[in-house]
């Protein structure tokens, strides 16, 4: 970024994706051990300290229950981005076994699997999403059915322009050539030096995952009172935004530092898988 | 391909996807957990009036014979009855679908005036300061969250400096007579130019909420496809002809970014449309977003998967425009050799 590509030595990471490197591992940590150093219990409600500004006591203020913002953001984590993991890694599974049977499964099957995907891309995620949690009733398990639902097209997409890409190759010709079966074929030589492709795309979609999961939850849909997930945070800090900033800013400032870190990491892997998006980057 | 084939094919695949996607709400109504009966008699209905509306709606048919009547309902407009206003979805939709409208309008311009001028410069001045700072404002808009920008644009903007109306759609006591719909057109309508500048005023701050996450996307599409023409040989030729820069980079190069840039920004419109269940009740705007938000609030089951449907038709119908328009802006595609569209980038999800 600030130094050029000449000068930049070889494999050193750039600044910038370094420290993206450090809060992403950070924000992990706290899903992790947030619950443990919260400086106080994030769900105790305390109203002779509601709405508190910023200070020593409480370093991000309380909220309008006087509850512990930083605590309850340390604690939130574990549900924002546990929710997001477990829609990423459904999603990853369906993309790869659908994706795959798209690619070698002969025309039908392709011509069946894309008009689906279709279906799943005419509608905005977080719209679709919301179908499935007035089916489903409100919830964070809801959310995460109704997010990975709404998700598992893009995968399929991926994945089937991945391994046709490598059915392609010298060395799958090679491999055919040799008599091996098609099972493992696919299973041995194809997949494996397809799904590369994942770190990157699950990186990247870390951030929009998020985004959609708290928007629920902003909604009402997805985490319920008092649960500390982020966006469910926000949504109710709003209703109070001019007597108490930091209880609406800080939850947000969480999930967007979360979304830019693992955003910059997804774009250095994808730079680091292919280096001839360097020029154009 | 020839053209006749090529548009048969493609409203074709809009059938087909349409059809798909009343499948879709077909499992929603009827096939997961919940009783459609009780949702469409109410909550508070007795046994005889849940007995009753599970009679009305068929709900003891066999599951095709039921797809094909909900089928045949939505295609004749019926989307069935809220819940909550006791009115046809259809009907409630069609009263503030307008607003919507209007508000993706706006942000649609907001959206290409600033994301296009932003993806030209960056590729014009490619590494240098100019195309980072691009890049950081892309990165910002699309990671931070709708609802929580919205919110903070309130705190700063509206409660902070009153430099906009905090909420709402016109000031307290003001009133628009009711022609199109659309409120801004209306006020214009009316003659009045206090009124229309209060509508703009109640506008501008959910339009650029609104499209702050789309502006990173078309920014980039743009960068990298005037990336590729700018190192183009008829730009190359353009230039040694003598042109002036701003004419070879917006009559040349932009020229062919045209098509990748039409297909995204046809796409994002259908996405906005989506994304304003995330800013209009912040504005308390009474869009198609505010109306899902309620009806999801209220288990008006109806009335979310109605509103799915006419979300997924806009988005359907622009799709297809924007394909039709195509084959006017490349005549390459009329003659079959370019490639049909290309596929979406990721982000727009």
């Amino acid at each position: 970024m600030s130094t050029s590509v000449a000068t930049r030595k070889r494999r050193r990471i750039p600044l910038v994706d370094r420290i993206a490197l450090i809060i992403c591992g950070l924000v992990l940590a706290i899903a992790v051990i947030g619950p443990w150093i919260a400086p106080h219990d994030p769900y105790a409600v305390n109203l002779s300290q509601r709405l508190l500004g910023p200070g020593p006591e409480h370093w991000l203020g309380t909220d309008i229950n006087g509850r512990d913002v930083l605590s309850r953001i340390l604690t939130g984590a574990r549900t924002t981005l546990l929710a997001t993991a477990v829609v990423l890694a459904v999603t990853v599974v369906i993309g790869v076994v659908v994706g795959t049977l798209a690619a070698v499964g002969g025309r039908v099957v392709d011509e069946i699997i894309m008009r689906i995907t279709d279906v799943g891309l005419a509608v905005p995620s977080i719209v679709l999403a919301l179908g499935f949690a007035v089916a489903l009733g409100p919830g964070i398990g809801s959310a995460i059915i109704a997010v990975s639902v709404s998700w598992w097209p893009g995968y399929v997409r991926l994945i089937r322009t991945v391994v046709r890409e490598t059915m392609q190759s010298e060395f799958v010709e090679s491999a055919v050539a040799l008599g091996v079966g098609r099972r493992r074929l696919i299973l041995r030589h194809v997949l494996p030096n397809s799904l590369d492709i994942l770190y990157v795309q699950v990186t990247l979609d870390v951030a929009a995952v998020m985004l959609v999961i708290s928007g629920l939850s902003f909604i009402g849909v997805g985490a319920q009172v008092p649960s500390a997930e982020w966006g469910a945070m926000i949504a109710a800090a709003a209703d109070n935004v001019t007597s108490g900033w930091w209880a609406l800013v800080f939850p947000g400032l969480a999930i967007a530092i979360t979304a830019i870190a693992f955003s910059l990491v997804g774009d250095w892997l994808r730079v680091l898988r292919d280096p001839t998006l360097k020029q154009e980057n | 391909m020839n053209v006749a084939r090529y548009v048969a094919r493609r409203l074709l695949l809009s059938g087909v996807v349409f059809f798909g996607l009343v499948v879709l709400a077909f499992v929603l109504v009827t096939v997961l957990p919940g009783d459609p009966a009780r949702a469409a008699a109410g909550r508070n209905a007795t046994a005889a009036q849940v007995a009753e509306a599970r009679e009305r709606l068929g709900l003891d048919d066999p599951v095709l014979v039921q797809f094909w009547h909900y089928l045949t309902n939505v295609l004749q407009g019926d989307l069935g009855n809220s819940v909550f206003t006791h009115r046809a979805v259809l009907a409630d939709i069609a009263d503030v679908l307008p607003s919507s409208l209007e508000l993706v309008a706006a942000a649609m311009l907001i959206n290409i005036v600033i994301g296009v001028p932003l993806g030209v410069l960056a590729a014009y001045r490619r590494g240098r300061t100019l195309d980072v700072m691009a890049r950081i404002v892309a990165l910002l808009g699309a990671t931070m969250p709708v609802f929580w920008l919205g919110l903070l644009l309130q705190l700063v903007l509206s409660s902070r400096l009153g430099l906009f109306p905090l909420y709402g759609q016109l000031g307290f006591g003001e009133r628009v007579p009711d022609i199109t719909g659309v409120i801004t057109i209306d006020a214009l309508l009316s003659g009045d130019p206090a009124l229309f500048s209060s509508a703009l005023a109640h506008l501008i701050l959910p339009a650029l909420t609104l499209a702050a996450s789309f502006i990173a996307v078309i920014a980039r599409t743009v960068r990298s496809s005037m990336i590729t023409s700018l190192d183009a040989d008829y730009v190359t030729l353009a230039r040694a002809t003598g042109a002036g820069e701003l004419r070879v980079v917006v009559r040349h190069a932009l020229r062919n970014a045209l098509v990748p840039m039409s297909t995204i920004l046809g796409m994002q419109l259908g996405w906005m449309l989506g994304v304003t269940v995330l800013v209009e009740s912040t504005f308390s705007r009474q869009g198609i977003g505010a109306y899902m938000v309620d009806a999801v609030l209220q288990n008006d089951l109806y009335a979310v998967i109605g509103s799915i449907l006419v979300i997924g038709v806009v988005f359907i119908v622009t799709n297809l425009v924007v394909d039709l328009v195509q084959l006017w802006i490349n005549p390459r595609l009329r003659d079959g050799l370019a490639p049909a569209r290309p596929a979406a980038p990721e982000a727009v999800r």
